[in-house]
């Protein structure tokens, strides 16, 4: 109920955040949105003895540049959820973040955390995935990018070395001709997702036949699993309700669940079928929408 | 509202809402509850429980958590002057076994508190308790009543896992289901329900300057002091426990929770202390509902008429006693249903695992039979291609009516009126076919009988203080708790309407063990019936004692007067009247006291557990639930589109906080039919986590339609009737009936999962519109 | 591990308050403060007892650490009205329609369901359903909550045209 004693530092920029994780090696951790972090704490699952607050360092908005989203890494889910820019173009993303915790979670809970904590549940890495979106990371060493499809590495483990911090998310935008839906099964809205799958189609001039499929899901594993070879049956002919549902199929047969107290890992392997067509479909259909239409 | 009843009397308070002092302390964030409290110097204490459901306690070792700096204390058994739990809660005195306050030998559930510790900050017990270290050899265990019952299975107590066995039965049972034309047999399970109250178990203790150890804390019943006193070895009135206004109990504060381990540090440390269960060990070790497998075989012939049923129950009553003798005898009697079935037998067996200790919860027993007698009546009515309401309606129970212990039910029976009105309420078939080929739409509905009071051979009583200040003011003061149902608040209302004084001139004092007459706690629906039966005898008392003095003075021939907007009056003339402190100072000076302290004893009845044949509760309140739901064949998931509850309440004393009871009770009963269950994996939990407990949400419901009627006089103050507890038992019903009236199958164990509608979606044929 | 000083507006009275960095926003305000209506009900951030508007915005105070809001403005039930403020009308329609009973969750409850109505003054029930999602209630079985916050943004409606 009451987390053990730690030193507790705020960094005002990101260098400053680097050098105090550095100097207090590995029994340190970042608090950004603190939503997972604090109960983890609380519940004493986590005993770290230094929290570097980095709520502090930027307050950036969103950019939109040259065919991507640069969003940075404090940006709460909340405006994810409601900003404009985002819901025009990466509505996916908005998508994804609304089905996070309550409203209370989405005031504080951030991008950079979300990816950094890694919970196989979790809705944004699901989606990054999908988007072939890519994390900014700046530590010792100095600044890179790493692919979403490189990021995650197994549950509540990154491709962050010790003392690295996300500074900065990408993901391209919406293009035209591209529908994008993300579809989460959950007990109750907020719970813990049971299956997730994110889906961007693209499809021709003609609105008909599609051109490219991206599939990703989310709560079936140990990471988000890319599913997009599993989607490639679709390209290059116009999809149908049986061509969406063989690839639904196929999901179910490349995830190993795991049971929860929510449903159990036949359940969630029966529902991956549910979520890949319903998101499919979505997709779709939004793809079909004339240009400029909102989403959502 | 319908109105039946014979007293033409016009009401002033009673039958409308009054916003009564608490409520507005809520609604302003000024209500102290068990935790807002703070005292100087005060400690922190913390349980230490056991990891594993079965062991013995090889050693004990605290040396390290000595260590922490802060602490106070650490007590393990030996520290504890009288190391058991008592109290005879069955009343019956049947099963004498004792429940260790700290495990000493061994441990028979997970969270079995082991030792207790005390430091100057919460942190500092916390850490402490994690390093106080047990040993434990694992011993074989058991872990549901099945297997506890099995030949040769280990022993949760010595002498049997069979706690208590209760048969009841009246007809010829056997015969008649042999005649029968038609049978239906099956089981039905329930699982650990939690009662997830918002406000943890908390309190705070000190010893105050009479030597008198004192608890504020979070509790239903204040006369657990005594068995406190008991544990500590104290005189009985070196102890007091002051009831807080409770952020909801619904049973789980019942029973004592922090009480002992609180007193114990408390006695120790001679320090002010308080303790607050975390959420995670709430839901882990505190008392839960009684898991029961139900089987039933119903026989009833062609016209619908139930003519036999067998039923066999059996409740997991976990490691410890507690009230589990009581609730399986309250689904004992009630396992019929509200039917008058002329041969039946019932045969409830509470039974000892290495699970988690259940108790009471809202319900009690009566609760969780609901599902079974509901559904045999949905299914007696399928077999034979008849309406399910009419069905009802050729068995409903009626004034005169035996229960399977053959005693008669002497109260109006309006549940066909409940039925009725519940179906009206639903309204006519106008949800349209979804377009959505993944969804169907469903309809039911699921009647109940829970009972109201205590059982009559308890020989139940309330006791209440009641008078009037010297400026017209009253005071009340009674031992009742308030679960934040209004308890207290009905009481000024009853008050007020005797003494023709609003609610707001009148402060009622509760739930003090030193200070407030004993009136039982709050729990059993008692309350209206017991306080309330208490406060209006006394208020009426006390009236009857100034009558004369009033009378004197006002119409000194003889004459009528009447209590009425804070004076005494001349019925026949408004214009010749006393004020009350008129009144007051007049009775003083002729030797009457403005003040009245009585008790209000319940109808006691003898029952014999031999023969199951005799008086059981003092009366029922009956009541349909009426639903209409959305199953997703796809996923399983259920949304409950529209709701209707309706129950005979005899009088409404505030109306609002019966319709607020009704629509709470029927949102729990919603949560426990579809999504509330804690697991437990040989005895081990599974979700300690609030976040995995799915109590219902604002957006898992739809608005509950309150129906009140007013038909039938109940025991209670004005004809009223107990209503805490009986919305809670037709919800699983109502939705288990609209389930499969979506998808052609019945499901017979709760919660109604995803994953049982989506077994049964496979299983059955798809029906519904 | 020692206490440091935070400077926070609580219901704009500034207070300064010293703390343990493990102390949560919700321990600092209940037991330092005295702001007894910001309460514990989980320390998982899911039942709503512990809501606080943290600079205007509702945050789950068991989830942030007390050192994490020096500076900022907080506001609890209290801020919106009671103790010496006359009841603000969301905690009348409360009252009124019986939204609250053993009120554990009224708190939290009202702060929602004000920002919500703030923010969407024209809501209608299954929204305010949805809004209200994350903080549960065990009593009332929440329909006589939404008759109230209903009732409530008709009223600001009402009283703005």
């Amino acid at each position: 109920m009451y987390a053990s004693p730690f030193e507790y530092a705020a960094a005002t920029s990101w260098e400053e955040a680097v050098r105090l994780l550095t100097e207090a090696g590995e029994d340190a951790k970042v608090i950004a949105g603190g939503q997972s972090l604090v109960p983890m704490m609380t519940l004493r699952l986590a005993t770290p003895q230094m929290l570097v607050d980095v709520n502090r360092v930027s307050s950036e908005s969103i950019r939109h540049d040259d065919g991507h989203l640069v969003i940075p890494a404090l940006t709460r889910h909340a405006e994810l959820q409601n900003s404009p820019v985002v819901r025009r173009w990466s509505p996916i993303l908005s998508e994804a973040a609304g089905f996070i915790g309550n409203v209370r979670v989405r005031h504080r809970g951030t991008i950079g955390g979300s990816l950094a904590h890694a919970d196989p549940a979790a809705e944004l890495p699901t989606a990054l995935v999908a988007l072939r979106g890519s994390v900014d990371v700046r530590g010792p060493a100095g600044e890179r990018t790493v692919p979403a499809a490189d990021f995650f590495v197994t549950h509540f483990t990154t491709a962050l070395e010790p003392a690295e911090v996300v500074t900065a998310v990408g993901v391209p935008v919406m293009r035209e001709g591209q529908g994008g839906a993300f579809v989460e099964l959950a007990r109750r809205a907020g719970d813990f997702a049971l299956v997730e799958a994110a889906a961007l189609v693209d499809l021709e001039e003609d609105r008909r036949r599609c051109s490219g499929v991206r599939l990703a899901l989310g709560a079936v594993g140990e990471r988000p699993f890319d599913a997009s070879e599993l989607a490639a049956s679709l390209v290059g002919a116009e999809p149908s309700e049986d061509t969406v549902a063989e690839v639904a199929l196929a999901a179910t047969r490349a995830v190993e669940p795991s049971s929860g107290v929510h449903g159990s890992a036949e359940y969630r392997r029966q529902m991956v079928a549910v979520v890949v067509t319903r998101a499919l479909l979505a997709a779709i259909r939004r793809a079909r929408r004339p240009e400029g239409e909102a989403v959502g | 509202m319908k109105r039946a009843l014979t007293e033409t009397e016009a009401f002033r308070m009673v039958g409308r809402s009054f916003p009564h002092r608490d409520f507005e302390q809520k609604v302003q964030g000024a209500m102290a509850y068990a935790d807002d409290w703070r005292l100087p110097g005060m400690l922190y204490g913390k349980v230490v429980r056991a990891q594993v459901p079965c062991a013995r306690i090889a050693s004990i070792e605290a040396s390290a958590a000595e260590e922490v700096p802060g602490v106070r204390a650490i007590l393990t058994a030996a520290d504890v002057p009288r190391n058991g739990i008592t109290e005879d809660a069955s009343g019956l005195e049947i099963g004498t076994v004792i429940q260790p306050v700290l495990a000493f030998d061994r441990v028979r559930y997970q969270g079995e508190p082991v030792a207790i510790v005390a430091a100057q900050t919460p942190a500092a017990a916390e850490e402490a308790a994690e390093l106080v270290q047990v040993e434990y050899e694992d011993l074989p265990g058991v872990f549901s009543p099945e297997e506890a019952l099995q030949q040769g299975a280990a022993e949760v107590h010595p002498g049997g896992n069979r706690l208590v066995e209760w048969r009841m039965h009246r007809g010829d049972v056997d015969a008649a289901l042999a005649g029968a034309e038609v049978l239906i047999e099956e089981t039905y399970r329930t699982t650990h329900v939690d009662h997830a109250y918002l406000e943890p178990e908390a309190g705070v203790g000190w010893i105050d300057s009479d030597g008198v150890v004192t608890l504020r804390v979070s509790t239903q019943v204040i006369e657990h002091a005594r068995e406190i006193a008991q544990i500590l070895e104290l005189p009985q009135t070196k102890v007091r426990v002051i009831a807080t206004y409770m952020g909801g109990g619904f049973g789980g504060k019942e029973d004592m929770t922090i009480e002992p381990y609180l007193a114990l540090l408390v006695w120790k440390t001679k320090c002010p202390t308080k303790m607050v269960w975390s959420r995670q060990e709430s839901i882990l070790a505190r008392q839960k509902r009684h898991p029961f497998t139900m089987r039933y075989r119903t026989g009833a012939t062609r016209d619908g008429r139930v003519i036999a049923q067998d039923i066999q129950i059996l409740g997991d009553a976990g490691a410890y006693p507690l009230l589990s003798p009581r609730v399986l005898f309250a689904g004992a009697v009630t396992a019929n249903g509200p039917y008058d079935i002329p041969n039946a037998r019932v045969q409830a067996t509470a039974v000892f695992t290495n699970n988690v200790p259940t108790s009471a919860m809202r319900g009690f027993g009566a609760m969780q039979v609901v599902i079974a007698y509901e559904s045999q009546m949905d299914r007696v009515a399928e077999a034979l291609g008849l309406p399910p309401a009419d069905v009802r309606s050729v068995n409903f129970l009626r004034e005169g009516s035996r229960l399977v212990t053959e005693e008669a039910i002497d109260t109006p029976v309006a549940i066909e009126e409940t039925m009725r009105a519940a179906l009206q309420g639903l309204g006519p078939t106008e949800t349209a076919t979804p377009a959505d080929p993944s969804k169907r739409i469903g309809r039911g509905f699921g009647c109940n009988i829970e009972p109201y009071g205590r059982t009559s051979f308890f020989a139940d009583r309330a006791s209440c203080w009641i008078g009037v200040e010297p400026d017209g003011t009253v005071t009340v003061r009674t031992g009742i708790t308030d679960l934040g149902g209004g308890q207290a608040a009905s009481l000024a209302q009853i008050a007020g309407e005797v003494l023709g004084v609003t609610p707001d001139r009148i402060s009622v004092h509760i739930g003090d063990s030193a200070l407030t007459p004993l009136a039982g706690g709050t729990f059993a629906t008692r309350q209206l019936y017991m306080s309330g039966n208490a406060v209006l005898k006394a208020a009426r008392e006390l009236r009857e004692k100034l009558v004369p003095v009033a009378v004197e003075l006002l119409e000194p021939g003889g004459g009528q007067v009447e209590f009425a907007e804070g004076c005494v009056r001349l019925r026949d003339d408004a214009t010749r009247f006393l004020s009350l402190p008129e009144l007051v100072r007049a009775a003083e000076s002729r030797g009457v006291f403005a003040f009245q302290l009585t008790t209000f004893e319940a109808e006691v009845g003898e029952f014999d557990p031999r023969t199951g044949k005799g008086r059981t509760f003092p009366d029922y309140t009956y009541g349909t639930h009426a639903t209409e739901v959305e199953v997703d064949i796809e996923t399983g998931m259920v949304r409950v589109l529209k709701y209707v509850a309706c129950h005979d309440v005899g009088r409404a004393i505030d109306p609002l906080r019966v319709e607020g009871q009704i629509q709470g009770g029927a949102v729990q009963g919603i949560g426990y039919a579809l999504n509330e269950e804690v697991r437990y994996e040989q005895g081990i939990c599974e979700s300690t986590l609030f976040a995995d407990y799915l109590i219902p949400t604002s957006n898992d419901v739809p608005d509950i339609q309150a129906i009140i009627l007013e038909i039938g006089p109940g025991k209670g103050p004005f004809g009223a009737r107990g209503i805490g507890e009986p919305p809670i038992g037709p919800p699983a019903a109502a939705i288990a009936s609209a389930i499969a009236d979506a998808i052609g199958v019945r499901i017979n164990e709760l919660p109604i999962t995803p994953e049982r509608v989506l077994a049964a979606v496979r299983q059955g044929s798809i029906g519904g519109r | 591990m020692s206490k440091v000083p935070i400077r926070v507006t609580v219901n704009d009275r500034e207070v300064e308050v010293w703390v343990r960095p493990n102390q949560t926003l919700l321990e600092v305000l209940h037991d330092e403060v005295g702001a007894t209506e910001v309460k514990y009900g989980c320390g998982e951030g899911i039942c709503g007892t512990c809501a606080v508007l943290l600079d205007g915005e509702s945050v789950n105070s068991c989830l942030m650490y007390g050192v994490q809001a020096d500076g900022a403005a907080l506001t609890t039930l209290k801020g919106l009205g009671g103790d010496d403020k006359p009841p603000h009308p969301l905690q009348e329609r409360f009252l009124e329609h019986g939204a609250s009973q053993c009120g554990f969750c009224t708190p939290g409850m009202v702060l929602t369901a004000f920002e919500f109505v703030r923010d969407h003054p024209d809501p209608s029930r299954d929204e305010i359903r949805t809004a209200l999602e994350g903080n549960l209630c065990r009593c009332t079985g929440y329909t006589k909550i939404v008759d109230a916050v209903e009732a409530y943004a008709r009223d600001q409606r009402a009283s703005k045209s």
